[in-house]
């Protein structure tokens, strides 16, 4: 192990949804503490049908931000209550290791 | 079916962008793995706008403006009053939630600019003329009705936040959405840039527009045929509301078109206006103001039934409407 390469412990909250979910999602994961996203276009099927993403509006979206844990709980609770029964969307966390532990 | 009317759907059916059209549905229904790139869609639409856009621009400079506001503002008002129309059909005949009825509602209100386009494209091809200034009506059409639908729904579901904010988030999304934006951009350069503008440009805007058009419509057949499979779930009042709800709302247009004495051709596109129903701006504030109407209803309607049906059998019947209720064009 390289010793000057100091790994530390964070959440990954990873969000898939509708386009139309874009700035209200963004808008909370900022309130609820996350300094950063990483946002990109994907395609899919669930339960409300195939996201055939063959026109901008109709695509969906996997939003990925890291941060601390208790950051993602509330994260994850802001989404289960305001967003899961209005907007197609899955969201779930898991671990990782981060360097420069400050960032997040 | 009379023989104008034959005749007419004829003439529509055959033109290069219908059958174009055609080709989209039928590769899809077909499950070929024919399929566009996305930024492509994205580049024709901003072609596609920015051009009738400008040309609209270019008339209206010729025209002035005091010859347009009349009709302008009624087309405005018109995609006021269309979603007050259809909202109780919707709540009411149609059983349906409020918060549904009042997004529904939204997009027959607001407009299809595409479905505008091929109106024109259909006019020059059954040689028609029309008022070159009448993207104006397009360009105002969009935003009013999204409001209206909105404050309808929340009037039915006051939610948590109060209604001003909803609107103001909605009007937000209506007059700063990219179709807006675009159009009036481009008609606001066309007008002050006038004729020498327009000569400047036509062979980009003008000579290559229907062949985009034509291949915009393969990419349309697609994106609705998409949606054919969920015509299954939205029921059979919703089926003919997506035939019935364009051909009174065109038939209102009409009747406006002749009390303020607008020419035949001009009256075709007013009336497609008030037929054709929003599948971009109007999801898009739909989802963000009234998150709890159900998307399969109004994207269905629109695009899944609404949408094929003006581009083909639509647009020939209008015309006949406009040949019984307007004098000839001049």
């Amino acid at each position: 192990m390289n010793p000057n390469v100091v790994t530390h412990p964070m959440k990954r909250v990873t969000i898939v949804c509708e386009k139309f979910a874009r700035e209200p999602v963004l808008a909370l994961v900022s309130e609820m503490g996350a300094h950063g996203w990483t946002l990109w276009e994907v395609e899919g099927s669930g339960n409300q049908g195939v996201r055939s993403a063959d026109i901008p509006e109709f695509t969906n979206i996997q939003i990925e931000v890291i941060v601390q844990p208790r950051v993602a709980e509330a994260l994850l609770g802001g989404l289960q209550q305001r967003f899961f029964p209005r907007y197609a969307m899955i969201a779930w966390e898991s671990d990782v290791r981060v360097l420069r532990a400050g960032k997040f | 079916m009379s023989l104008e009317l034959f005749s007419a759907l004829s003439a529509n059916l055959l033109s290069p962008a219908v059958l174009f059209f055609v080709l989209g549905v039928a590769a899809t229904l077909a499950k070929s793995d024919l399929r566009f790139p996305e930024a492509l869609y994205a580049t024709l639409t901003i072609y596609l706008l920015v051009a009738i856009g400008f040309k609209g621009g270019s008339a209206i400079s010729k025209a002035g403006l005091a010859t347009i506001w009349k009709p302008t503002l009624l087309a405005m008002s018109l995609g006021m009053v269309i979603p007050l129309l259809t909202y109780p059909a919707l709540r009411f005949l149609g059983r349906l939630s409020p918060v549904d009825a009042a997004a529904i509602s939204a997009h027959y209100g607001s407009v299809s600019a595409v479905t505008f386009i091929a109106a024109t494209n259909y006019l020059r091809h059954v040689q028609l003329p029309y008022q070159e200034y009448s993207s104006a009506f397009l360009a105002v059409m969009e935003a009013p009705a999204i409001i209206v639908g909105v404050v309808l729904g929340r009037l039915g579901d006051p939610g948590a936040r109060s209604i001003w904010t909803t609107v103001r988030e909605a009007v937000r999304e209506a007059v700063l959405g990219r179709s807006v934006v675009l159009l009036v951009g481009a008609m606001l350069i066309g007008w002050a840039t006038g004729p020498k503008g327009a000569e400047t440009t036509a062979g980009f805007f003008v000579a290559p527009f229907q062949g985009i058009l034509a291949l915009f419509l393969l990419e349309m057949g697609m994106v609705a045929a998409r949606r054919f499979g969920d015509l299954r779930k939205v029921g059979t009042f919703l089926l003919g509301f997506g035939v019935v709800a364009p051909v009174l709302n065109a038939l209102l247009g009409l009747l406006l078109a002749r009390s303020i004495g607008l020419d035949r051709g001009t009256g075709v596109l007013l009336a497609t206006l008030a037929a054709s129903a929003s599948y971009i701006a109007a999801p898009a504030a739909m989802r963000l103001s009234l998150p709890d109407a159900n998307p399969t209803f109004y994207l269905t309607a629109s695009l899944g039934i609404t949408f094929p049906f003006n581009i083909t059998v639509g647009l020939p019947l209008y015309l006949e409407m406009a040949r019984r209720i307007l004098p000839p064009s001049p």
